[in-house]
């Protein structure tokens, strides 16, 4: 236990919803990529939150990819290959923008800890005081 | 008497603190600069050490050192969240070092006073 430990462990949850946040931005940014059907088109990128290894707070465990791209035909695309298809991220933007409120209230929770925890010990730092 | 080593290691740790902030303001303000890596001040762990070998706390000197975070494209790696809550924490520690060393030189005071 350090001084202060509810703004450290309160802080990690910030750094792991800035990094979802920034994720689903990405994601959200890349969503109308187009690209040939021989190369990797964009895949969502998912942030995997868990426990930090030393028990305080939380920590990004990793970057999963989301599915491959979807082959839309569009044959007048300067893309499109032979038979006319092209190739699109397979991203849900409804699903994006769920993560995107989840992540951006998680961030507004953790910060909403730090402010009290900030309170409570300025209170216990003051306490005793005439 | 106003140098015994707890209220010397105090003043070493204002000093260190100040320092961290003065660092997190440069941080802030470096925010957007190609390059710049975030600066951190180290001094916690060399003042215990101090203290444990018996050697008196003004030998400590704060150390400004590079984060080792991932840069972005730019170069950058500042985190505008992570400062923001090194200020709010080293802030609270400072008025808990000025707490500290007040209630010592408040002992002071009442010896003086003869009351």
């Amino acid at each position: 236990m350090t001084l202060f430990s509810a703004i450290g462990i309160a802080g990690t949850g910030v750094t792991v919803h800035r990094k979802w946040l920034d994720a689903v931005s990405d994601n959200i940014a890349n969503i109308n990529n187009a690209s040939r059907t021989n190369a990797e088109a964009f895949r969502a990128r998912y942030v995997i939150a868990q426990e930090a290894l030393d028990g305080n707070g939380a920590q990004v465990g990793g970057i999963v990819l989301g599915p491959q791209g979807r082959i839309v035909y569009e044959p007048d695309h300067p893309l499109a290959d032979a038979q006319g298809y092209v190739q699109y991220p397979n991203i849900d933007l409804a699903g994006q923008m769920t993560q995107l409120i989840m992540a951006q209230r998680g961030y507004q929770a953790n910060l909403a800890v730090v402010d009290r925890a900030r309170d409570a010990y300025l209170a216990a730092i003051q306490l005793g005081r005439s | 008497m106003f140098d015994d080593v707890a209220s010397a290691a105090i003043r070493v740790a204002l000093d260190g603190l100040a320092m961290r902030q003065r660092a997190i303001a440069k941080n802030i303000a470096n925010i957007d600069t190609p390059g710049y890596r975030a600066r951190k001040v180290l001094f916690e762990a060399a003042l215990a050490q101090a203290i444990a070998d018996g050697r008196s706390p003004y030998t400590v000197r704060p150390v400004e050192a590079r984060s080792l975070e991932p840069t972005r494209l730019n170069g950058n790696n500042v985190n505008l969240d992570q400062e923001i809550l090194s200020n709010i924490d080293t802030g609270l520690r400072y008025q808990l070092a000025l707490r500290a060393l007040d209630s010592r030189y408040d002992t002071l005071r009442s010896v003086i006073r003869g009351q």
